[in-house]
């Protein structure tokens, strides 16, 4: 039965995959999940055929279709909470002190019990409590994490044998800017007692990606992120997760961050898509953990500097406050730089379309250039842009 | 089993969702409609937006940290006009790229700047842009759907967020409000309706501040503001003259503070304004603006608020009981506001009250007052035609007769009352080199000092009446991370008389404490001035802007539980704490009255002088300080601003805090700031 619900998902994920820009495109996805996850996997067990599996994927496609212009798929707002809630947990473990917060978030990903939620200080306990929207509470246990996904697998101690409900994380959805959406997280411990999760409405903002470098976003996660309107990052709200108005999973909620880009804290979630693999291989025990980069010294953490722009046969004004612009101050006769017409007073603007907003930037992406790589160029000369291109010259053994 | 259990869950989510539809569906019907309205209606102005890059430019302006990241621009015509927040340049970079939606990147020059929107348009070289299409004003209605897009997050695609209209005419008329999410990631965007027709330009604003960083530490709370495109457009053609449009000046003050309570009476018309040229005077009573009738000074600010130099203003006044009408054209500049000076300093007296006229204490010498041949003990009983009663009144009638002007003087001497004719003069810039200090005697009734004498918490009501202040020198230490201070009252402190005080601000790593209150005790107890020496919350960093308010409410709380004179309270800043000291004094200018920067500028560009808030300077340091030239351009600059303003240079001084001669000088400063 296990194969047979994979199987049907790898069939809806190859329906949906289309273009980001066909409108609806994520309609068709809610329908045919919503269905799948209703009454199709139920004729699917009655009738009890792997063989059958195909055609009930179209059977269950066309059957949405049909639906489609009536009202059989979707659900209003109010029946998405009640559906999801149950789903969410609250996660009790480490911290409370020095402003740390000893709580956090998770969703359950298995009827056995795990439990994806963030890597974070609050996992930091041998063992760490869980409550479920009910009240229930268990202990649970990390059974794995990937830090570079912020990503952390936890299984409840369930002896028992009590099955929960469930995301499954291989339904996991995209959706374009403008989709309104909920987040569901125990921020700031408000769901303190026997009782569900807090939830907020908003719409994405954006799809993005961070990248955790040069210290714009101090975060161990980098890749794409949905960026949400409302105010779904607080503490304690990592964890949680990001639906659909209709209920399908999106993101999982990630830790508070502040974009140095515009000095503004962001709200955001990282796609369950992203993480699903991990999650799963997590469960099955057939994890391998990649390289934790904040414990990896083979990475330099200084900036190489490799090449300089004199080797290019040009010098940039003196660098005198934080943010110089990277002018050309003076270019040297029959170098590379002279013979593709720089010329002093151009402003450097682009390094390989990257947007170089001061000399330090400048040098710090010449620096990262190597042997073999292209030059190119946009400067401002006047009001004009112009582009030039050259070829990175072979550095000899030395220095 | 397992079967059957399935079968009754297929029944039962058959039952479950058919019932829902029959009372739902229109719910989520809307839900979706909804939904899809918000995607069309950014894809419809998505051609509009442009991406805008800077490079080069300040990291930090008024201890605000900028952002460097991309920010948003509208497209106002095919060739190439985009408007955009001006906090998006605040940064004032070296080059500015634009980029629109069809991928073209541009060099964009910066043509003007609305400053009293907060807007900057630009130019690009470039045709067949998209121009957004504008909402008329007047069909805006408070609870409709609105998107607020930038396109600052993602290069590819708009970032959105939706709510509703708050309000219209927010922030004096200038402003439609959102609870849609704004903040750097759209500034400069815009606020579209579910059509995608613009309804405004999102900015950063504030009712209570005009300056460019102001509002935006509403970011992403629920308050955002945008500037109504029709508003924008209207006033375009000025822009692209290429000169900043100014806040339009009718330029008056009324005589009640009270914005929302006090009535519109005209407190002040000021010399050579568009109210001063059209005849109105000192004490007209404003009845209505633009034919909107006023009664209270928050609504005439409504009606002025989004008013540009050059725009008309219809005023309607009551005087006596006649109305006088006339159109004014406002103006974006006066010439500064400067208070004539007589060359006195007042008596001293007991703050029982109820004399008739204002004792002479001292008399400048060479002042108008001199000329008069006014000398100490001499009384003066009238000026103006205005019977004087205390001090205080006596400046302010002074501070209304420009220089050069004249005014008749009426002065009681040995009992006899003599009417003289005042030639007023400018405020000198050199402290008086003998200041006799003004008697204080000694309080009548000594009650016995405390024995634990605990220093009472702020605003403790107890406090007053039932216990004497503390005197002498004591203090606060609190916990970590917190704000300590301490303070020097004189010995002899007498609640009858009002103190000077001094609000010492300590540069980072060193209060300092031992040093000024040694060198200050002598003269706090002969001319009667409190210490209070503040502390960062964090000493070795220094001070930070948000602990503004720390000595804001410290100062307050003081003047509360002591006798302090409002027209005698100074910051002293030294080193590197001279910016925080003059953050405070420009921000503060209901309070603070002076300020003493030893060894440190001023970086801050100082606001207008105003009659309402006297503010006086005192620059000080060595000559042999590296400084020392920068010092007195700096006092130059600020007398150019018709403030008040000395610069005392110490002899052979490096850079250091000031020695006796120089604490000499800064207690005969804070000594003479009464003078009239």
């Amino acid at each position: 039965m296990g194969d047979c619900k994979l199987r049907i998902a790898k069939c809806k994920l190859q329906i949906e995959r289309q273009p980001d820009n066909v409108p609806y495109r994520d309609r068709h996805g809610a329908a045919a999940t919503e269905f799948r996850s209703g009454r199709s996997l139920t004729v699917a067990v009655r009738l009890g055929s792997r063989l059958m599996q195909f055609a009930i994927c179209i059977l269950q496609f066309a059957i949405c279709n049909a639906f489609l212009t009536s009202d059989a798929r979707a659900q209003t707002t109010r029946d998405t909470i009640a559906a999801v809630q149950p789903k969410v947990v609250k996660i009790f473990g480490a911290g409370g002190i020095k402003g740390l917060a000893s709580h956090g978030t998770g969703f359950l990903v298995s009827k056995e019990g795990h439990i994806a939620t963030i890597w974070s200080h609050v996992l930091d306990a041998d063992v760490v409590g869980v409550v479920l929207s009910d009240g229930r509470r268990f202990t649970a246990k990390v059974l794995g994490a990937e830090p570079q996904l912020a990503l952390a697998v936890l299984k409840l101690n369930n002896e028992d044998g009590t099955e929960f409900p469930f995301f499954h994380v291989d339904e996991a959805i995209s959706a374009g800017s403008g989709t309104r959406v909920l987040g569901f997280s125990n921020m700031f411990n408000v769901a303190a007692g026997d009782e569900p999760v807090s939830v907020v409405h908003g719409v994405i903002a954006a799809k993005t990606t961070i990248e955790a470098r040069r210290g714009v976003f101090d975060s161990p996660y980098s890749g794409p992120v949905f960026v949400v309107d409302g105010v779904t990052n607080n503490s304690g709200a990592a964890g949680g997760v990001l639906t659909t108005r209709d209920g399908l999973l999106l993101g999982m909620i990630g830790l508070e961050l502040r974009n140095a880009k515009s000095n503004t804290w962001m709200n955001y979630a990282i796609p369950v898509k992203e993480l699903s693999s991990s999650i799963s291989q997590i469960i099955s025990g057939k994890f391998e953990q990649k390289r934790d980069p904040r414990s990896d010294d083979t990475e330099p953490s200084a900036k190489p500097r490799r090449y300089k722009p004199l080797d290019f046969g040009f010098l940039l004004v003196p660098d005198v406050v934080d943010r110089t612009p990277a002018f050309i101050d003076s270019t040297l006769p029959d170098s590379a730089a002279a013979k593709v017409g720089l010329k002093p007073d151009d402003l450097v603007l682009f390094v390989n379309d990257e947007l170089i907003q001061s000399c330090r930037a400048l040098q710090d992406a010449i620096g990262r250039l190597e042997s073999g790589d292209q030059l190119r160029l946009v400067v401002r000369r006047g009001n004009e842009l112009v582009n030039v291109e050259m070829p990175v010259p072979k550095k000899r053994e030395k220095e | 089993m397992m079967k059957n259990a399935s079968l009754m869950l297929l029944i039962l989510s058959c039952f479950a969702s058919t019932s829902a539809f029959a009372w739902q569906a229109p719910t989520r019907e809307l839900e979706e409609a909804e939904e899809q309205a918000f995607k069309r209606a950014v894809s419809q102005v998505a051609p509009s937006l442009v991406r805008i890059e800077t490079v080069g430019g300040l990291d930090q302006v008024q201890n605000f940290l900028l952002g460097n990241g991309p920010t948003t621009g509208l497209v106002l015509s095919a060739d190439g006009y985009v408007i955009s927040s001006s906090f998006n340049f605040l940064s004032k970079p070296a080059s500015i790229l634009v980029t629109t939606t069809d991928g073209r990147r541009m060099t964009a020059k910066v043509i003007a700047n609305d400053t009293v929107r907060s807007l900057t348009l630009l130019k690009v070289e470039a045709d067949g842009l998209v121009p957004a299409r504008a909402a008329a004003k007047e069909s805006i209605k408070v609870g409709q759907w609105a998107i607020a897009v930038g396109r600052a997050l993602d290069a590819n695609a708009p970032n959105v967020s939706v709510g509703i209209v708050s309000a219209v005419n927010r922030v004096w008329g200038k402003a439609i409000q959102t609870d849609a999410k704004v903040s750097p990631v759209n500034y400069g965007g815009v606020l579209v309706d579910v059509d995608g027709t613009v309804l405004g330009v999102l900015v950063p604003l504030s009712p209570q501040d005009n300056s460019t960083v102001a509002g935006v530490e509403w970011y992403d709370s629920g308050i955002g503001f945008a500037i109504p495109l029709t508003d924008v457009l209207a006033t375009l053609d000025r822009l692209k003259q290429g000169k900043d449009l100014r806040a339009g000046l009718a330029e008056f003050t009324f005589a009640s503070t009270d914005m929302f309570g006090g009535d519109t009476k005209i407190d002040r018309v000021r010399y050579d304004s568009p109210m001063y040229r059209a005849g109105f005077k000192d004490g007209d009573q404003i009845l209505e603006l633009d034919g909107h009738k006023v009664t209270r000074p928050a609504q005439v600010k409504h009606v002025l608020g989004g008013k540009i130099e050059g725009e008309k203003l219809a005023i309607t006044i009551k005087r006596g009981n006649e109305t006088k009408q006339a159109d004014l054209t406002l103006v974006g500049e006066l010439p500064p506001f400067e208070a004539g000076f007589l060359g006195v300093l007042p008596t001293r007296e007991k703050l029982a009250g109820g004399a008739e006229g204002v004792g002479v204490r001292w008399v400048y010498p060479d002042s108008p007052a001199a000329k008069l041949g006014l000398k100490p003990r001499d009384r003066i009983v009238k000026f103006r035609d205005q019977a004087i009663t205390s001090a205080a009144q006596l400046i302010d009638q002074v501070s209304r007769v420009r220089p050069t002007e004249k005014a008749a003087v009426v002065v009681r001497r040995e009992g006899k009352e003599q009417t003289l004719e005042a030639t007023l003069a400018g405020y000198p810039a050199d402290v008086p080199k003998e200041l006799p200090t003004s008697p204080i005697e000694a309080a009548i009734e000594v009650e016995p000092k405390k024995p634990d004498g605990k220093v009472e918490a702020d605003g403790d009501k107890k406090a007053e009446g039932s216990d004497k202040p503390r005197t002498g020198r004591f203090g606060e230490e609190v916990a970590d991370s917190k704000n300590a201070w301490w303070a020097f009252v004189p010995e002899s402190y007498n609640p009858a008389y009002g103190y000077s005080l001094l609000a010492w601000l300590h540069p980072p790593g060193d209060t300092l404490e031992a040093t000024i209150f040694d060198s200050w005790k002598l003269e706090a107890e002969r001319r009667g001035i409190i210490l209070l020496g503040l502390k960062a919350a964090n000493v070795g960093a220094g001070w930070q802007a948000n602990e503004a308010e720390f000595v804001h409410e410290m100062v307050v709380s003081f003047q509360k539980k002591y006798s302090i004179d409002a027209g005698r309270v100074v910051l002293h800043g030294y080193d590197k704490s001279g910016p925080f000291a003059t953050h405070l004094a420009f921000k503060h200018r209901d309070v603070f009255r002076g300020l003493i920067l030893a060894a440190s500028l001023i970086t801050e560009r100082p606001p207008e002088n105003l009659p309402e808030y006297r503010l006086q300077f005192q620059l000080i340091c060595g000559s042999k300080d590296p400084a020392h030239a920068f010092l007195d351009r700096n006092a130059n600059s600020l007398r150019q601003l018709k403030y008040p303003a000395n610069f005392t240079s110490l002899p052979d001084l490096e850079h250091r805090y000031p020695n006796a001669d120089g604490v000499d000088a800064m207690a005969r400063w804070i000594d003479s700031l009464d003078r009239l």
